[in-house]
């Protein structure tokens, strides 16, 4: 440990990362374990981290199985209930929202859509924007953050600026002028996808400076150790040290910060389809369902409780399922 | 010192023709690429042929494209002037933009309402330092007790709630629901009492995802340096308990923490829209959502490019103040 | 040590979902559970549901002073007289802007009439209907004392000329006085006073004379309309007008930022005995503007506000709220919209009637009603083209296509025998326009995406960009590319009769390149034939009998799909008296003459 000891945290999570990585190194030498698997024998114990795990799991099969879950269910996310509505204050008939055996969650004041199956796709536009913006961000992080760490010099210090710059930024209201400029439709695709695409794109591109950051300082301290060297002196080409060596060494930091980048992510399209710069209709988003819901807060709150809470849950599951991966790998457990 | 001032007032100049350039260029360049007439989304609804023409002139959208970028470029120093059909339109330096719709330059409405959200901000941050730092600080001493469990508990709920939604639930609340505060902005120059009153809800509201990350982050960082070698050291040499956390311990959990203080800026300038649209606080968030409903372009372009301005001088003045404070950074 | 920091952390995550739910439950049960709040004590002198539809509630009471409080969710368009299209700014303008002559201060129908203003009588009209002459009165005048001449009023009324500057009114007048656009507006004007339009004549500062190169049997309701309003040269900022119009009404400009807020203050030089139709009861005027607009109906019902200067309806839970707890402050009038599909024929297969029928009978029309909002905050069933508060609408009496009636709830039998005739037995593929900023528009689109997918009719709902409406669904030849066979709209009277509110949608001479409305591309020999008599006829009556049948040949048509004749929920706040709706605008309250029942 020679990191000066009033370094800022966001240098010390790398440095005490990449201790675990060599901690993890040395296990392996000594007592034939991997890296991964001593994470796992913690991440196991830790029963809270498993949940949310799990849950993300659960969320990710019912995005995936979407269409299918909502056909066995017997409701179309997009069809009219209107029979399910009071025609004079256009809210849901009967109790909490119209809660009940047909529609599970209830229904959507005025349309009568069901809301359970609303959510059900929604959760496919949250974790679609979610990981994809997230993947992203890692992409141009982790090629971005080796070269910069890598290559040093003039190529370091312009990724560096370009990246604190980034982080600096306004970042919402970035993508916000930047959907609401772009047209309707382009590159073959129409409405939702643009939107999707866009949303994809511009969340991930603004993502990247944190992976970047973590990967360079990763890079910068590895590249000067002795196995990189003794690779060299071996006359391995940079490029072949850069894939051997660094890489697989820089896994175990890539993932802590994705599983923290991508409930961020989800908050962030939450934000902007409820700001109306996200999805169209009629396409479910927790965030629009929201938005819509602020119209009917007293008259049918249970509209508003649940894409609430579906966003809670999710965004919690991802945070606690990231936190136990962190301590998994990085048993000092800094940020 | 002079020659780190030098590098980074050059690199921060560089920046900020980027910065313009970029704007413009999404503004000006994407529109077109993609195929929609500027001119027709500066006017909005009504689109008359001759009003579309006018609007057309003034913004000189036949010229090549160089120029308008000049033109844009210029008139952020030097000011410039739309002419079309014997109507002239003056727009002063720094001129941010014209906004067509309204009849008015963006610059002076936003350093109107700039007020506002820096009221919102300034007191938002004041409340999450401190009950973040608190929290945390309070959490990483009393590891495990009943008080860290509680802090950490809502800390989590804070970080995964989304804000317009914790910002309608308190209006639901405190304001309609039991009638405590009207949660309606009052100008401070009007009235102290009332712009409290109708800004503590915002406050709390935009301040309580932050200060629950604030204390996760403290916490943690807290509790790492405890458990380094030389607060052992300083124990060791028999300093009292509160001499080693508020002069060993606090300092450095502070340095990091105010460096995200600065990263924050930007991302709070998201939280301020939201929380601005939910409240209906008159300032720069809520000129930016009244702008995307309009379409009126020149106000969008005219707040991304302020705040992106305005982050970049903030974070020069912390870069030169972080100089001043620690020499090392100088050589960096 | 880790598995401590666990069970911990376990813990608080349970705690954490607790906390929210905690919170919720508070909000639904804290948001239920209070009527007596606020609101409820000051609103105790609402004068009743409905009571100031169609009539005056509570003349009497209002007293002279106090500050009128508006709240909006959206700010005018221009307050430049001559710019200003939406209905509530050319209804609010009356206090700060006078014009020749005016609508009259009375409730309904009334209200559309014509009354004098600035002139001292209605026009002197010349038997062949082309010439019209006005006085007028003494002691009219501006803000700064100076007296208001018939050169002021015609060089208001030049500005509409000037639409490259002045985008944004309506430009009947335009239309009307110089159908060949040979007068290049004052800025252009060589004339050294500004004033060379040569149709309108100002023989001396008291007298103006209006030269009609043909004639017009709307003219005095056009110059009744905002854009008539005198505008001193000196004090004309052009575009910047305004954010500062110059005041020839009782109240004038205190300040204004846009988006935020507007105040009016008492405009000490004009006076009562100029002024046959404003009262000027309060002090002051001000508005304040909401970007979110539940907060602004919590804000009216609290009392905080007195009326939303939109009148557009109230949101949804204000609406359930206000009609639950406060009903008594309610009015449901029928607003001069008509909310409706059209049919561009120049998109296949509507160019053939019988297609365009087999969508008529196909879409379930309770269904379209309800994403209206229903009966009472939607509108009743539109059944044809003519909105109610139009001379010569029969209302639901003219059903055609028993919309109404036996067809409903849609009729699938019949849609598809029109469907046979046209030659599409199977059915065919088309797309809905629909603005992406309207969501109860949207919600109409899903509704007839729906209900015609059961005749066969497969729709494909096309949102674009509200604010580019001229350019995307104004232009015919990018209709036709993008093959909208049915565009989603509303539209509205600018004065009271078939002349204001059809002839821009049905009239040949209407159909344009960019910022069209005549959707459907109506091309009928008799209804350009019908309009044209309409302008020459005179008398009331003979009015009325032509709008009528001009609305029968465009039902017959089957150009348009109606949705509803719309009504609207408004705030009528509890401190207001002399309170009315009126037809001049739509079914909104006539602003000019409201006043407050206590100064304080």
């Amino acid at each position: 440990m020679t990191a000066p000891l009033h370094e800022p945290t966001a240098e010390a999570a790398p440095s005490a990362a990449e201790e675990a990585a060599v901690a993890g190194a040395e296990t392996k030498a000594v007592q034939g374990r991997s890296l991964g698997r001593i994470a796992w024998e913690r991440l196991k114990r830790d029963k809270l981290a498993l949940t949310g795990g799990i849950v993300v799991l659960f969320l990710i099969v019912v995005a995936v199985l979407a269409p299918l879950i909502t056909s066995l269910y017997g409701q179309d996310p997009d069809v009219y209930n209107e029979s399910m509505i009071d025609p004079l204050f256009g809210t849901p008939k009967g109790a909490l929202g119209g809660i009940g055996g047909d529609h599970w969650l209830g229904v959507e004041p005025v349309n009568g859509r069901d809301i359970f199956a609303r959510i059900v796709h929604g959760a496919r536009i949250s974790l679609l924007v979610g990981f994809l913006s997230a993947l992203v961000a890692v992409v141009l992080g982790t090629i971005l953050g080796v070269l910069a760490g890598f290559f040093g010099g003039w190529v370091d210090a312009v990724v560096s600026r370009v990246m604190d710059g980034l982080l600096a930024f306004p970042q919402l209201l970035f993508i916000i002028a930047l959907v609401s400029v772009m047209p309707d439709s382009m590159l073959g695709l129409s409405g939702t996808g643009v939107r999707l695409l866009m949303m994809i794109l511009v969340i991930g591109f603004f993502g990247w400076p944190y992976i970047g950051r973590v990967v360079r300082g990763q890079t910068l301290s590895m590249r000067e150790r002795e196995y990189v060297e003794a690779a060299r002196s071996l006359g391995a080409g940079r490029f072949y040290i850069l894939f051997k060596e660094l890489l697989p060494n820089l896994v175990a930091p890539i993932i802590v910060y994705t599983t923290m980048m991508i409930p961020t992510n989800i908050l962030t399209e939450a934000a902007l389809s409820f700001l109306g710069v996200g999805v169209k209709p009629p396409t479910s988003s927790w965030g629009q369902m929201l938005s819509s819901a602020i119209d009917y807060y007293k008259s049918d709150p249970m509209y508003m409780v649940i894409p609430g809470v579906a966003i809670f849950i999710t965004v919690l599951a991802f945070n606690l399922f990231g936190d136990g991966v962190r301590d998994a790998l990085d048993p000092k457990g800094s940020r | 010192m002079l020659a780190y001032l030098i590098r980074r007032l050059f690199a921060a100049t560089v920046m900020l023709v980027v910065i313009i350039l970029v704007v413009f260029g999404i503004f000006f360049l994407v529109p077109k690429w993609a195929g929609v007439d500027i001119a027709t989304s500066f006017v909005g609804k009504q689109a008359d042929p001759a009003a579309v023409e006018g609007v057309r002139q003034k913004l000189g959208l036949s010229d090549p494209v160089f120029v308008q970028a000049w033109e844009f470029f210029k008139g952020i120093f030097l000011g410039r002037t739309y002419a079309a059909g014997g109507d002239v339109t003056e727009c002063a330096a720094p001129c941010f933009g014209y906004s067509f719709r309204t009849e008015q330059a963006v610059w002076p409405v936003l350093t109107e309402r700039f007020p506002v959200t820096l009221g919102l901000a300034l007191g938002a941050a004041v409340l999450w330092l401190i009950f973040g730092l608190a929290a945390g600080v309070l959490s990483a001493l009393k590891r495990g007790s009943l008080w860290d469990r509680g802090a950490m508990v809502v800390a989590l709920a804070g970080v995964s709630l989304p804000i317009y939604f914790t910002g309608l639930l308190s209006l639901a609340i405190f304001s309609y629901g039991l009638g405590w505060l009207n949660g309606e902005f009052v100008p401070l120059e009007d009235s102290l009492t009332g712009w409290l009153g109708g800004m503590i809800l915002p406050w709390i509201t935009l301040a309580f995802l932050y200060a629950a990350m604030y204390a996760r982050i403290t916490r943690a960082t807290m509790m790492e340096i405890l458990g380094e070698d030389y607060i052992r050291t300083a124990r060791a040499k028999g300093l009292r308990e509160q001499v080693v956390i508020r002069k060993h311990a606090m300092r450095s959990t502070l340095t990091p923490l105010l460096t995200m203080l600065g990263m924050d800026l930007g991302a709070l300038m998201g939280g301020a829209i939201l929380t601005e649209t939910t409240f209906s606080l008159p300032g720069l968030g809520q000129k930016v959502l009244d702008a995307i409903k309009n379409q009126d372009l020149p106000f969008i372009l005219g707040v991304v490019l302020i705040t992106s301005l305005a982050v970049l001088i903030a974070n020069l003045v912390v870069d030169v103040l972080y100089a001043v404070i620690d020499p090392r950074v100088r050589l960096a | 040590m880790t598995t401590q920091r666990t069970s911990g952390r376990r813990k608080q995550a349970a705690a954490a979902a607790a906390v929210v739910a905690a919170l919720l439950t508070t909000a639904a049960c804290g948001g239920g559970g209070d009527d007596s709040s606020g609101g409820g004590s000051k609103s105790s002198a609402a004068a009743g549901f409905d009571a100031a539809n169609n009539k005056v509630a509570q003349a009497s009471e209002a007293k002279k002073g106090g500050t009128l409080k508006f709240a909006s969710s959206q700010d005018a368009d221009s307050w430049d007289t001559t710019r200003g299209y939406y209905g509530f700014m050319w209804n609010f303008s009356r206090y700060y802007s006078r014009q020749l002559v005016t609508n009259k201060v009375e409730p309904g129908a009334t209200g559309a009439e014509v009354t004098p203003d600035l002139a001292t009588g209605l026009a002197e009209v010349s038997d062949d209907g082309k010439t019209y002459t006005y006085t007028l009165r003494d002691d009219v005048t501006w803000e700064d004392g100076k007296p208001i001449t018939s050169k002021d009023v015609k060089y208001g009324i030049e500005r509409v000329w000037a639409q490259d500057v002045l985008s944004g009114g309506p430009t009947y007048l335009k239309e009307v006085l110089d159908p060949k656009g040979e007068y290049q507006g004052p800025y252009k004007d060589k004339d050294k006073d500004k004033l060379g339009l040569k149709v309108i004549e100002t023989p001396d500062d008291k007298t103006i004379v209006f030269k009609l190169p043909q004639a017009n049997s709307d003219f005095e309701s056009m110059l009744a309309l905002t854009s008539a309003s005198p505008v001193r040269q000196d004090k004309d900022t052009k575009s910047k007008y305004g954010l500062r119009p110059f005041s020839s009404g009782p109240y004038k400009f205190e300040s204004y930022s846009p988006g935020k807020d507007l105040v009016l203050v008492r405009n000490t030089e004009w006076k009562q005995d100029s002024d046959p139709v404003r009262k000027a009861y309060p002090d002051k005027i001000t508005i304040k503007f909401f970007s979110n607009a539940n907060d602004l109906d919590a804000r009216l019902i609290a009392g905080d506000y007195d009326m939303d200067l939109a009148q557009t309806g109230m949101s949804p839970q204000g609406r359930t709220t206000a009609l639950q707890e406060h009903k008594g402050n309610l009015d449901n009038p029928i607003s001069g919209y008509i909310r409706y599909a059209s049919f561009p024929q120049n998109v296949k297969p509507f160019d053939n009637i019988h297609c365009r029928k087999a969508v008529i009978y196909g879409a379930d029309h309770v269904s379209l009603q309800t994403a209206r909002g229903g009966p009472v905050a939607g509108g009743d069933i539109g059944t044809n083209m003519l909105p109610p508060a139009v001379p010569g609408s029969e209302g639901q009496k003219y059903d055609p296509y028993d919309i109404a009636g036996a067809n409903k709830n849609g009729n699938v039998e019949k849609a598809k025998e029109e469907l046979k005739a046209c030659g599409k037995p199977n059915g065919f593929k088309t797309t809905i326009a629909v603005r992406n900023n309207k969501p109860v528009e949207v919600a109409t689109a899903e509704s007839m995406q729906a209900s015609l997918k059961k005749v066969g009719i497969d729709v494909e709902i096309s949102q674009y960009d509200g604010a580019q409406y001229a350019s995307v669904i104004g232009s015919p030849s990018n209709v036709e590319k993008k093959g909208y066979g049915i565009i989603i709209m509303g539209w509205g009277p600018d004065f009271p009769s078939v002349q204001g509110y059809g002839l821009p949608l049905w009239h040949s001479d209407y159909i344009l390149d960019s910022a069209n409305n005549n959707f459907a591309l109506i091309k009928d020999k008799k209804i350009d034939g019908l309009f044209a008599d309409y302008v020459n006829t005179l008398d009331d009556e003979g009015k009325a009998k032509i709008a009528t049948e001009i609305n029968h040949k465009v039902m017959e048509g089957g150009y348009y799909l109606p949705f509803v004749f719309e009504k609207f929920l408004n705030w009528r706040g509890s401190r207001l008296a002399n309170v009315y709706t009126t037809d001049a605008y739509s079914g909104m309250y006539d602003f000019v003459n409201l006043g407050l029942k206590s100064t304080k």
